[in-house]
């Protein structure tokens, strides 16, 4: 390994030292702002690094990592979803009866984890981050076990996750096997097998399909996504918030490098189970959404049909390769980071409202009742979020379901697009039901005071999400410019 | 002639001076912009007939105020266009319509909607001046929904009478069939010719047509469908004599002198395209023939005094029809000026007796006036002999020139000059009717006639106009073509004065020497009741649409095409109570399920290995 290779590792670095310099803090002096601090702080500079390197050429260090344009683009997205997680959780862990510098440490974990996702083109390093942010999330999920304000449900919250991640983890790394003892390497490219790879080897094949598993697990693809609901909703709003987005976009990213790279030939396998899986997704996601009364859940269900439409991109590039490939991955690449624009946005309402009451994060919709007159910028934030995700024009929800549309219309998936426009219907009703609720008449006090740093981070996140909607091109301009 | 955009522009403004000024203005102040508007517009259209006559002037001026839409091909502007055809309009409109203007703010007086009467009255000579001056065929449209929205807007003026909105929604509905069809035909107008500028379509009609393809002919029925709407005749005549329920200066405006002349206009106007469609000009005939004859026996026995003209007002817009269609341009427009003028002086004279007898229209229960009402009285005979055509008043000149020219057309001349003549005898028994059933005979009720300076003058002016417009000369020669030359022979001119007299004396024996009573229609129930009825037209559109429709509407009560959305609630409702179930929160299920599912998409992808 040498200098050059070095540099381009350091947004990994970075994010690596942020846990080492917490626990060396926490040993010396727990301080819940310093911690916050050095934890922002440290992403800020990894996201900001991995950015600034777009363009340099693309590194291979060590057989494990990749980092080109892409995984830098989509790290740095990741760095500022944890970043963001970071932030919103200060207020959030301030008013809980529980330890919060931990949190921390397990949060950069995740994000490294992620990234090692993002920039890996090996099953290795895959597996490697895959179960860095895996493992963290399940100490994250059940991390208020001890806090007497909720406690039945992020624990359970917490094991489920646990178990059924394992569960998934385990016909992964079988996938893996199989594909190994196909191919003898485990590296994701199989082009390096002399003579090319027997795309219709039975070996090649299930290795895929026991991989889809523990994939479409992570992406919570219906019928792999029971543990949503539940988790969403058990979780700290903070954690949630990263579980939705951060999560979502490093596993994707791996999954756009593992299937599309490879020309989409593998796919042609697959599709058959893809398409199932984006028609259950779309339909259930939306109707499971449809009468829900607890926010953090509704956004479960509404995870699970976005993550449906997204599975549009990986059908586009099955039919003939390499023809819509670069337009699938740019409308992948573009709905994930909107996505995780308007996610963010709205868990950072949910965490600082939940910072406030605990009952905003565990109970129904009617405690929003009259929210728009009493907080408004909590709640214009959170009427901008539902709109963004229900697609609105200039919002970034318009965009990235543009693309989407674009990449149907292109690769003609008519059965697919049809759906994803009686999804996204669908999505109306719920998305626009909670602005509703926020502008009845108010029933209960909610006169309390925001912090400037809570501000401060909605205002960014709803000027991101109003900015990509408005004036898309600097972010199609990067897209085109990573994948290309 | 650069003040032709006044003309248009004057009643415009004071359409939004009253509008902006509702309930602020004084009554006087109102009368003032309402009238002054119009008068001051009819004084430009003399300064612009001044120059128009001078010697050495273009027969013709065109004027783009700016452009209007502009999209690829089609560009229409505000652009004014004025020849000869459009200056007799601009008199009529201009002239009798200040003098009704006049007329109406003494007759409106005491009505607590003073201003808006006189709002909307502005909004429709702007409108109607639009129609008549416009360039091109859209703004001629817009002049033409104009008038239609305004008429809708009058007939309804008193609209706490359900009756009247009735009335007024009727007269729109019922236009609007024929406004739907003009629209289309503008559209294939413009599709056939690439423009809708009226002078070019002139030219260009004659050149791209061929005399009687299916092009001219299908263009030309859509206009006339329009027309016919417009003008009330067959066969969608049926909302004029309910218009009669709008206040009489608005009858007298609107319903007789200029809006519902807009059809002819609209044919003149458009003869390039008619002119290469010998069998629509031939149906323009025999629909103002038929119109004229059934609205004359109408006429015969209707009992309100305003239904008798709105009937009489029908078959006189019947006899332009049918001298467009039998190649009398020129006296198709002459018998509309001179219509505009006698037809608004009867209105205004009916007008004058309704508010003496305070608001009775019924003439069974008039008679006898001629003493009490001597102004109206002098006024109405001689509306009525102008209707009639006694020489030598106005309406013998046009009605003469009209029949004249039916008889020399090929193969059906003769027979249109006796449907022609016949009318002429009907009118004559229904008008003279109306005048002895109305001022002679015993005295029945006691009047309180309205008196001054707006009453009684501006009959006197229209009675004169009336007496003396024969000998008019309308500049209409050099636009519209020529009418057939030569002379009918003699004895035709004796049987079209001698019939009219005829029935002239037949009313006088009947109705008011009491001789002849089998003549009365009395003794003929079954026929009475159905010419009563205008020929049952209204029931049968009943029957036909209305009929129909309602019972549609009946059965689709429940709208039917709304269940499938409630359909799809409820369906949606449903998963999601049933979707909802299996997320019971149990570890064992969710691992269950993932692993069956686990155990499909394999399937799937060993499914495809080998093909």
């Amino acid at each position: 390994m040498n200098w050059v290779e070095l540099a381009s590792l350091i947004p990994l670095l970075l994010v690596a030292s942020i846990s080492v310099i917490l626990l060396l803090l926490i040993a010396f002096a727990r301080s819940h702002k310093l911690t916050c601090w050095v934890t922002c702080i440290g992403f800020a500079l990894a996201a900001f690094w991995a950015f600034s390197q777009m363009g340099d050429t693309p590194q291979q260090v060590t057989p494990l990592l990749i980092i080109d344009d892409f995984s830098r683009l989509l790290g740095a997205v990741v760095l500022l979803v944890s970043l963001a997680c970071a932030w919103m959780a200060y207020a959030y862990l301030e008013t809980a009866d529980e330890i919060c510098e931990e949190y921390y440490i397990l949060l950069s974990l995740a994000a490294l984890g992620a990234c090692v996702l993002v920039s890996s083109n090996h099953f290795a390093s895959m597996f490697i981050g895959l179960e860095l942010m895996s493992v963290s999330l399940f100490a994250m999920v059940g991390y208020m076990a001890h806090s007497k304000q909720q406690v039945s449900m992020t624990l359970e919250a917490g094991v489920k996750y646990m178990v059924l991640s394992g569960v998934s983890s385990s016909f992964l790394l079988f996938g893996v096997a199989l594909i190994y003892a196909y191919a003898g390497t485990l590296t994701i490219d199989l082009k390096v097998i002399s003579g090319g790879p027997h795309l219709q080897s039975g070996y090649l094949v299930v290795g895929a399909a026991l991989m889809l598993v523990g994939v479409a697990f992570k992406m919570s693809w219906v019928p792999f996504h029971m543990w949503t609901p539940d988790v969403y909703q058990g979780a700290p709003a903070p954690v949630t918030g990263f579980l939705a987005a951060a999560v979502k976009v490093a596993v994707f990213a791996f999954v756009m490098r593992w299937l599309m790279m490879a020309q989409g030939e593998y796919l042609n396998g697959l599709l058959l189970g893809l398409t199932l899986m984006a028609v259950l997704s779309m339909i259930m996601g939306n109707l499971l959404a449809l009468r829900q009364s607890n926010l953090k859940r509704l956004l479960g269900y509404s995870s699970i049909a976005h993550m449906g439409y997204l599975i549009v991109t990986l059908a586009a590039t099955a039919p003939d390769g390499a023809a819509a490939l670069s337009t699938a991955l740019e409308g992948a690449a573009i709905y994930l980071i909107t996505y995780a624009c308007m996610t963010m946005l709205a868990f950072a309402v949910i965490s600082q409202l939940a910072a406030k009451d605990r009952r905003f994060e565990s109970g129904t919709l009617m405690d929003y009742e009259g929210l728009l007159f009493q907080q408004p910028l909590l709640a214009g934030s959170l009427i901008l979020a539902m709109l963004a995700l229900a697609g609105m024009p200039l919002t970034a929800g318009f965009i990235g379901k543009y693309y989407l549309v674009l990449v149907a219309v292109d690769s003609q998936l008519w059965m697919l697009l049809g759906l994803l426009v009686l999804g996204s219907s669908l999505g109306l009703y719920y998305y626009l039901r909670v602005i509703l609720v926020l502008c009845k008449p108010p029933v209960s006090d909610h006169h309390w005071v925001l912090g400037t740093n809570e501000k401060l981070l909605l205002m960014l996140l709803m000027l991101a999400t109003l900015w990509l909607g408005i004036y898309p091109t600097p972010l199609i301009e990067w897209v085109q410019f990573a994948i290309a | 002639m650069h003040q032709l955009w006044l003309i248009p522009g004057l009643p415009l403004v004071g359409f939004f001076l009253l509008v902006l000024g509702h309930g602020r203005f004084t009554r006087s102040l109102a009368r003032l912009i309402g009238v002054g508007s119009i008068a001051i517009a009819a004084l430009i259209t003399l300064w612009v007939a001044l120059d128009f006559y001078s010697p050495g002037a273009a027969q013709t001026y065109q004027v783009e105020l700016w452009p209007w839409l502009t999209a690829g091909e089609l560009e229409v502007s505000f652009g004014l266009y004025l020849d000869g055809l459009s200056l007799s309009m601009l008199f009529v409109v201009t002239g009798v319509g200040s003098l009704i203007h006049w007329y109406a703010s003494g007759y409106m007086w005491q009505d607590p909607d003073y201003q808006r009467f006189f709002a909307y009255m502005n909004l429709f000579v702007a409108a109607m001046l639009m129609l008549v001056l416009a360039d091109n065929l859209v703004l001629l449209f817009l002049g033409w929904e104009g008038v239609g929205v305004c008429s809708f807007l009058l007939i309804g003026f008193w609209y706490q009478d359900p009756a009247n909105g009735y009335a007024a929604r009727k007269a729109f509905i019922v236009t609007r069939v024929g406004d739907t069809a003009f629209a289309i035909g503008l559209f294939l107008l413009y599709r056939e010719l690439g423009t809708l500028d009226l002078p070019s379509i002139m030219v260009l009609a004659p050149e791209k047509f061929v005399v009687g393809a299916n092009q001219p002919t299908l263009i030309a029925t859509l206009l006339l469908a329009g027309a016919v709407g417009k003008s009330a005749q067959l066969p969608l005549h049926i909302w004029l004599p309910d218009a009669m329920a709008g206040p009489t200066p608005v009858s007298a405006l609107i319903h007789a002198a200029t809006m519902v002349t807009a059809g002819v206009y609209l044919i003149a106007r458009t003869h390039g395209v008619f002119l290469q469609a010998p069998d629509v000009l031939l149906a323009v005939a025999f629909i103002g023939l038929f119109t004229l004859l059934i609205s004359g026996f109408t006429a015969l026995n209707q009992t309100d005094i305003k239904r008798v003209l709105a009937y009489s007002t029908m078959s006189q817009i019947g006899y332009m029809f049918f001298a467009l269609g039998v190649g009398a341009w020129s006296e198709s427009i002459f018998h509309l000026m001179t219509h505009a003028l006698f037809k608004a002086l009867l209105f205004m004279t009916a007008g004058s007796i309704i508010l003496a007898l305070h608001h009775e229209q019924d003439i069974r229960l008039m008679g006898g006036l001629r003493r009490q009402l001597p102004v109206p009285f002098w006024c109405f005979v001689i509306g009525s002999a102008c209707l009639v055509a006694l020489p030598p008043t106005s309406g013998f000149f046009s009605k003469e020139a009209i029949l004249n020219a039916s008889w020399q057309l090929p193969v059906y001349g003769p027979w249109f000059w006796a449907g022609g003549v016949l009318g002429a005898f009907i009118t004559a028994i229904y008008s003279f009717r109306l005048l002895f059933l109305v001022f002679f005979g015993a005295e029945k009720v006691q009047p309180h006639e309205p008196k001054g300076w707006q009453f009684h003058p501006p009959l006197i002016i229209l009675a004169t106009l009336s007496l003396v417009a024969g000998w008019f000369v309308l500049p209409t020669g050099d636009v519209l073509p020529s009418s057939p030359a030569g002379h009918p022979p003699m004895w035709t001119i004796v049987v079209a004065i001698g019939l009219p007299l005829l029935g002239i004396g037949i009313a006088y024996q009947v109705y008011v020497r009491h001789k002849w009573q089998g003549l009365r229609l009395a003794h003929w129930q079954r026929l009475r009741q159905f010419w009563f009825q205008g020929f049952g037209f209204d029931g049968l559109y009943r029957r036909l649409f209305l009929t129909p429709f309602t019972s549609l509407a009946q059965v689709n009560r429940n709208d039917i095409i709304d269940g499938l959305p409630t359909l799809l609630i409820q369906l949606s409702r449903f998963l999601h109570r049933l979707f909802s179930q299996l997320q019971n929160g149990q570890l064992r299920a969710y691992i269950a399920t993932l692993a069956s599912a686990a155990i499909i998409i394999l399937a799937l992808a060993i499914s495809t290995v080998g093909k």
